[in-house]
């Protein structure tokens, strides 16, 4: 069973020391930006470039405007789709960390699961798309369902694996102090679970996009997916790329988000806001111990 | 008095026999499957909705025996996939060498590759068809560029992520930056290095897919769609159960690989390769 | 016979930050085979670094051989707390990376590899793999990949400290036969006071916060050391007289 867990911080560190402090960095690859853009222009406007492959900046920019604000039909498709992953993502999510959970509390039934893990681990899950759209009509239930299955697995495998990864002496230290299962449970397995858990969860969140946009690819009336298949096919590329800037931004904008909370969560991974907690409780503390 | 067992909520995993494993899976089996056809025979199960597993095996053995046209399905899909993961992996391990090596390249290209890695590259798929066509040229860039970020993120991280300790004791020993990277760096990232390699061969297989989904003639993807849009469920179903025999003969091959490269992580690898250095030693 | 100088500081300091001076005006001798003892993060590792030119300092000197030291050289060798070997090498494999680093391995050197494993006791263990092996073998192929380099000036940062007392006994009488040695300089940094003048012919007492050489001093016990001379009266005045330095280091007069 392979478990999924980027560390946040590695992603972070990845992009490299910000020379010249962030702002340095923002200014320098706006700089870079600009002159791709302007290459781009010039290149379209020369004839050298075809705008059938890449439209122009300038028209990119007024498709934006037109489907945000003119026509502002991208915001009924982006709410949608965004719908259409966030419930497939949370019944996902909700049905891998509960067989999870079972497959943690009960030897057996994790045995029994394993073989079947390895093959739906195997499958390109995504497969089943049209099967799902077939039984489940056009309609939205569809997408739920592939967005659902797509992404149950990233948070299954990293729940087991983060409630599994509980030391032996943490266990003993619980039973000695007489602990019940159920708190067994809820003090010590999940906080120790919850940093992979969180590692799943992220990943749910974007194989729960990917999956809504593929039912809506094989077939939909409504959502981002549709909306630039729609475009590509009637050769409308400058909207086409505005749907997909968009798409690239609000997942950004997601994952950004999903960070936020991983940190505020994982307070104890982080040493500056360890040390906040700790003013806060010390403080609660003794206003307790006073009144 | 403690809830928790002697044996704790987890600890002392109570391996289970071979036979009882056997058994068990035997048992499900027979109560599924027979279930299944049972109910469909008796028209409790919509025959439109679950075809029966006779239907699908049935279906399955004309593709493969009778007319034969599933072979060649099969080897489109497959080569869309394992073409679409060569480049993507090619392209992302050595942007990723790359970025380990020169600071300054990482510092432009990195944070690019991070963002990008948040948004699925599924959605990417009308334009790769406008701008590839309809034939297989667009499965194998969909394929490589939804492969192309695992390798790529977790090829990096593996380099430059590493032990402080024997990055010290390079140091003092006076390697060089080529010797670094090839005695030290590598190996060391290999694991993580495999474990991105894992994770493209699924999204190259599901790059493939999804491109055929969205407009393609050939391979099992479309075949699969073209079957349930036809309400041929037990033609699509059968088609699945190809797609997910791929997908395991991809995951044993690189399985496969993960054993025979990563000896050292594995007692009997390490036994085995142990043995073949001291035969091969001589002190000239 | 004076005692040859090996090792030469002066004012030697290294700040991390403006609060965090981990070594501060080092002026010391060192001739061979000397220990320097001090607790638990009072910057010995770190002063082992400076000589070994891992790290820069931030003032003074520090001279190996009447050289100031500006990087890793080849006459000096290491061995860490964790033994640092590479998972994907056998032992011999591992004890002849110097050689490849340096790009001479040639027969000699695989003789020489191949001897060192003998001389650290892992005899038919030369191919194994350090996953397959103790932590106490680990440390010892260290040991061989130290003496592979042919150093003379041997730094050895509290390299048995994560093994059991038995094992560390075991080493610490091993490693005297190895580098009994009058053309070898060995600084061997610890915290086990027993240790420290166990190994030595000069102890360094070091005290911490910030990092300064408290005290040197002479030991002047038999050798061949033996365990048993570890409850001789001798042994323990000595333990008494480093104790002293370090519980009293507000008063002590720096060397």
């Amino acid at each position: 069973m392979s478990s999924i867990e980027p560390d946040i911080n590695h992603n972070i560190e990845i992009g490299g020391e910000f020379k010249g402090g962030l702002i340095g960095a923002t200014i320098r690859h706006l700089l870079i930006l600009l002159v791709i853009l302007f290459v781009w222009e010039m290149a379209n406007r020369t004839g050298m470039g075809d705008p059938l492959l890449l439209p122009r900046p300038t028209d990119i920019v007024l498709s934006i405007w037109k489907i945000y604000v003119t026509q502002g039909n991208v915001w009924y498709h982006l709410w949608v789709t965004f719908k259409e992953a966030m419930v497939g993502c949370f019944i996902g999510c909700v049905i891998g960390i509960g067989l999870a959970v079972a497959a943690v509390l009960s030897d057996t039934f994790r045995q029994f699961l394993k073989p079947y893990i390895i093959i739906v681990e195997a499958t390109p899950r995504i497969a089943i798309g049209p099967i799902l759209v077939t039984w489940f009509g056009f309609g939205m239930s569809s997408k739920v369902a592939l967005a659902a299955l797509v992404c149950f697995f990233a948070p299954f495998v990293n729940t087991i694996t983060g409630l599994l990864g509980v030391e032996e002496e943490s266990y003993e230290l619980f039973r000695s102090l007489g602990a019940t299962r159920k708190q067994v449970f809820w003090r010590l397995m999940i906080p120790t679970a919850l940093p992979t858990m969180n590692a799943g969860l992220k990943l749910a969140v974007g194989s729960a996009f990917g999956g809504a946009l593929v039912a809506e690819f094989i077939s939909a009336q409504s959502g981002m997916g549709i909306l630039m298949a729609r475009y590509t096919m009637s050769l409308n590329m400058p909207s086409a790329f505005a749907g997909l800037l968009s798409i690239t931004l609000y997942g950004f904008i997601l994952f950004r988000i999903m960070e936020i909370i991983d940190h505020r969560v994982l307070y104890w991974r982080n040493d500056e806001l360890m040390e906040k907690k700790s003013l806060q409780r010390s403080l609660a503390w003794n206003k307790e111990m006073k009144s | 008095m403690s809830d928790v067992s002697s044996d704790g909520v987890l600890k002392g995993v109570k391996e289970l026999s071979l036979a009882t494993r056997l058994g068990m899976h035997l048992g499900t089996f027979i109560v599924i499957i027979g279930g299944w056809e049972l109910g469909s025979r008796l028209g409790y199960v919509n025959e439109l909705i679950m075809p029966p597993p006779s239907s699908i095996a049935a279906r399955l053995y004309e593709m493969f025996f009778i007319t034969g046209s599933i072979y060649y399905h099969y080897f489109v899909t497959m080569f869309e996939a394992v073409c679409g993961f060569i480049i993507g992996v090619s392209i992302g391990l050595s942007l990723a060498i790359a970025s380990a090596i020169s600071p300054v390249f990482r510092r432009y290209w990195a944070p690019y590759a991070v963002v990008f890695n948040v948004t699925p590259g599924i959605a990417v798929t009308p334009f790769i068809i406008a701008w590839f066509g309809f034939g297989w040229s667009s499965k194998i860039a969909l394929a490589a560029l939804v492969c192309f970020f695992p390798p790529f993120i977790n090829t990096l991280t593996g380099l430059l992520f590493i032990d402080k300790d024997a990055t010290e004791l390079f140091r003092s020993l006076g390697a060089n930056k080529k010797q670094y990277f090839w005695k030290l760096q590598i190996p060391s990232a290999l694991p993580i290095i495999m474990a991105g390699l894992k994770l493209a061969m699924t999204g190259a297989l599901i790059g493939a897919i999804v491109a055929e989904f969205f407009s393609a003639s050939e391979g099992v993807g479309i075949l699969m769609q073209r079957f349930a849009f036809r309400l041929n469920m037990d033609g699509s179903f059968a088609a699945l159960i190809v797609m997910s025999l791929m997908g395991l003969s991809l995951f044993t091959l690189m399985e496969y690989l993960d054993v025979k490269i990563l000896f050292w992580r594995r007692h009997s690898r390490m036994e085995e390769v142990s043995k073949k250095r001291k035969a091969k030693w001589s002190i000239n | 016979m004076a005692d040859e100088v090996v090792i030469e500081a002066k004012g030697l300091s290294k700040a991390f930050t403006e609060t965090v001076i981990a070594v501060e005006d080092a002026i010391f001798q060192i001739p061979k085979g000397s220990s320097l003892v001090g607790p638990s993060g009072c910057g010995k590792s770190t002063l082992l670094r400076l000589i070994a030119g891992l790290i820069d300092k931030t003032d003074g000197n520090i001279s190996v051989r009447n050289a100031e030291v500006t990087g890793p050289r080849k006459d000096i060798g290491l061995m860490f707390q964790k033994a640092v070997l590479l998972e994907w090498r056998t032992a011999i494999e591992n004890v002849l990376l110097p050689n490849e680093i340096r790009g001479d391995v040639g027969p000699e050197a695989k003789q020489k590899a191949w001897d060192g494993l003998q001389l650290v006791g892992l005899k038919d263990f030369e191919f194994a793999f350090p996953r397959q092996l103790s932590g106490g073998m680990q440390q010892r192929v260290a040991l061989a990949r130290l003496l592979q380099t042919g150093a003379d000036i041997m730094l050895l940062d509290e390299p048995f400290g994560a093994l059991d007392e038995f094992t560390r006994e075991r080493l610490n009488v091993e490693l005297l036969r190895i580098v009994d040695d009058p053309e070898i300089t060995t600084i061997f940094v610890t915290h086990n006071i027993t240790e420290a003048i166990f190994l030595a012919d000069k102890v360094f007492v070091m005290t911490p916060r910030p990092g300064r050489i408290a005290a040197m001093i002479d030991i002047n016990l038999p050798k061949p050391r033996t365990i048993e001379m570890e409850t001789t009266p001798e042994f323990n005045a000595l333990i008494k007289e480093v104790r002293d330095v370090l519980s009293g280091h507000l008063d002590g007069a720096p060397l």
